[in-house]
């Protein structure tokens, strides 16, 4: 999953971006001022937008209408100062998905971010399943057929992504946009390097076969052949 | 009793009412005292008169009683048989005659021993005869009213004394004073009836005003005024003062809410940074080079909010003497003195940034004011002037005082100026036009709300100027003049 954080205090937005990558295993980028924010959040493909309102250049909602009129449908979590019922009322209708009110709790953040993630790809509950596979989103953890999976971060990052969106076909480019931040290009042969794994720690004395390659298209994560 | 008339006394100071039916009722009684005096006083002379004539009257009667002897000697007789009979059988009239020639012709059989007539000259008096007071009347010169012509003799005149009981006349004008008193007592009781039903109507307005008052809370502010109260000239006083009270309650009451507000506001992202950090900290085991850092991080944020907190105290405190608190730790200083003093401590700041800061001084400008509060303004300008404008540019500050007119200093840099949008908000707190900017250079968006509350709370006046590309102008005003006092 990959993240934009448009937050003008340096230093919040570091401690935001740490807490998603440690403890939800994201990919954060991090734009400091709303003309930044409104080209990457127009320029990249997020799962979800933090945004804080108060922001030099371009204040916060006003990023929020433009990227809206634009038909962006990634899910916004707006941080603000500002709790009250009007400004919250503007917000919501102005196209934000949810908001939090500083100073917030990072949990709260964390599950808040990734309920958003899930409803953005009509997954209302936080444990995916796929056939036997079953995800767990809140611990990160795998099995399949009530036998514990162990993956490496990247690979369980992969398998997130792929669970969210069953039986639709991913591309190699969306995963790598999806996965890395704004450095993605670098890593466009590991993927297949995940993929395999995967498939070897997933399939691993089971019959069914989960993860299937379109050649030329990309995965699709099902039980069953496509 | 003399506890009683405490009470009154407590009554009276306590009560509108009280005072004004105090009031009526004295005014009341004085007047029918007035009235009661003038009425006896009147009937008692009107009465007197009365008696008198038919004292006159009687005696005159008396007079005609007396007849010659039918010889020529001229001596005189008094005819009783003819006497009428006193109106009073119990008081019986008095009468006495004398004649010229041969002293005391005859007097009444009640004529009392040893009565004192009095001397010559006074011709009515009062006495006192068997426990009742008499009037008395001496008539002298009376001619013998039985002539006959022809007589040769000379004729004889007469000395009479007539006297009768005023015991009635005392009981006409003892009833005339009962009946006015009575009439009075009646009156002054509707009198005060009429004055209490008048009070509680002329008080009315009033009540309502109060019962409107009543109505007024942190949450209402609005004050209807009665038509009542508004028409009335009495209370025109007091519903202004009320409504301007109000008006300078409400007013500072929202600054207090908006400051608190804005307060609030302010300390929530700062808050959140060091939350955050702490949080993210503990999310899992970390080497202690982490934990330091994070420390450190910590520290930091909270030392830059504890500088909110002590500029946002500084700015509460400004505004609270720019409302008029009292000080008294004023000295006459020199405002220029001032100035230079805040130009040495702002030289750091200016050689980092390669500015050059030049002060124009026009001799000593003295005014009463803490020394520290006009570093202060000047400091906050001064920085601003340094921070936006360019680097290596230059800020100019001059003292002017021209004649009898406020001093005037003025700080000018040669920045990008302020947008115009922004002009009218730089002194507001927490305002910053660029945010972007601020952040940076580390300000608040408290200086000029500090310097504007300062130079206010010491009678001046600040304001801005700026042309966009050209530079900002920063003009203090301050009234010098009383430094005397």
């Amino acid at each position: 999953m990959r993240v934009l954080v448009i937050e003008d205090e340096p230093r919040l937005a570091d401690n935001i971006a740490r807490s998603l990558r440690e403890s939800a295993g994201y990919a954060v980028d991090i734009a400091h001022d709303g003309q930044e924010g409104l080209f990457l959040a127009e320029s990249s493909e997020y799962d979800v937008v933090l945004l804080d309102l108060m922001l030099p250049q371009m204040d916060g909602m006003q990023l929020l209408r433009r990227v809206r009129q634009g038909g962006q449908r990634t899910p916004v979590l707006v941080v603000t100062a500002r709790d009250d019922k009007e400004s919250v009322v503007a917000l919501l209708n102005a196209g934000a998905d949810d908001y939090l009110t500083k100073p917030f709790d990072l949990g709260e953040l964390l599950a808040r971010t990734k309920a958003l993630i899930r409803r953005g790809k009509g997954q209302p509950s936080p444990v995916l399943s796929v056939g036997d596979l079953e995800l767990n989103t809140v611990n990160r953890s795998v099995q399949r057929g009530g036998r514990p999976i162990s993956l490496t971060a990247m690979e369980y990052r992969v398998l997130e992504y792929l669970a969210h969106r069953p039986r639709a076909v991913v591309s190699k480019t969306e995963l790598l946009e999806h996965l890395y931040d704004y450095n993605w290009e670098k890593f466009s042969n590991v993927i297949e390097v995940y993929i395999s794994g995967l498939r070897r720690k997933l399939d691993d004395g089971s019959a069914r076969q989960l993860i299937h390659t379109l050649r030329g298209q990309g995965y699709i994560l099902q039980d069953g052949q496509p | 009793m003399v506890r009683d008339l405490i009470k009154l006394g407590e009554i009276w100071k306590g009560s509108i009412k009280a005072r004004l039916i105090a009031i009526v009722v004295l005014s009341q009684t004085l007047l029918a005292a007035g009235l009661l005096l003038t009425g006896i006083f009147y009937t008692h002379r009107r009465l007197l008169s009365t008696l008198d004539a038919g004292m006159q009257a009687r005696a005159m009667s008396v007079a005609a009683l007396v007849r010659y002897a039918e010889d020529a000697s001229g001596n005189v007789y008094f005819d009783d048989t003819l006497m009428p009979s006193s109106l009073d059988p119990a008081h019986p009239d008095l009468f006495a005659v004398w004649t010229e020639r041969s002293g005391l012709l005859t007097r009444s059989s009640s004529w009392p021993s040893g009565l004192d007539l009095p001397a010559a000259g006074r011709d009515h008096w009062n006495f006192k005869f068997a426990h009742v007071h008499y009037r008395g009347l001496r008539v002298f010169q009376v001619p013998v009213l039985d002539r006959e012509e022809g007589k040769a003799f000379r004729p004889q005149s007469l000395t009479i004394v007539y006297a009768a009981p005023m015991h009635q006349l005392d009981e006409q004008v003892q009833q005339a004073g009962i009946s006015i008193a009575l009439s009075s007592l009646l009156l002054l009781g509707a009198t005060v009836l009429l004055a209490l039903w008048g009070i509680r109507r002329g008080l009315l307005p009033l009540q309502e005003l109060a019962a409107q008052a009543g109505l007024v809370s942190t949450h209402n502010w609005e004050l209807h005024l009665p038509d009542d109260a508004q028409q009335i000239k009495e209370l025109r006083p007091l519903t202004q003062s009320m409504t301007t009270m109000l008006e300078r309650l409400h007013h500072s009451f929202d600054q207090q809410r908006e400051f608190m507000g804005n307060a609030a506001h302010e300390l929530k992202t700062p808050v959140a940074v060091l939350k955050s950090t702490l949080q993210s900290l503990l999310q899992r085991p970390r080497a202690s080079e982490e934990y330091r850092a994070g420390l450190e991080h910590s520290l930091e944020d909270l030392e830059r909010l504890e500088q909110l907190l002590q500029w946002m105290l500084r700015l509460a405190r400004a505004e609270q003497w720019a409302h008029g608190a009292l000080r008294r730790d004023l000295q006459v200083i020199d405002i220029t003195a001032t100035c230079e003093e805040a130009v040495e401590r702002i030289r750091h700041l200016a050689e980092s940034r390669n500015a050059t800061v030049h002060l124009s001084k026009n001799g000593p400008v003295l005014f009463r004011a803490d020394p520290e509060d006009l570093q202060l303004v000047w400091i906050n300008l001064l920085e601003n002037a340094v921070r936006y404008g360019p680097e290596g540019g230059s800020v100019e500050v001059a003292v002017i005082r021209e004649n009898a007119g406020p001093a005037r200093i003025v700080f000018e840099d040669h920045g990008a100026g302020i947008a115009l949008a922004d002009l009218p908000h730089v002194f507001e707190r927490f305002y910053r036009g660029d945010p972007s900017r601020t952040r940076s250079t580390g300000g608040f968006g408290l200086g000029l709300a500090i310097a504007k509350a300062l130079v206010e709370a010491y009678g001046g006046t600040i304001a801005a100027e700026s042309a966009a590309g050209k530079g900002t102008r920063m003009t203090v005003e301050l009234p010098t003049g009383r430094e005397s006092m």
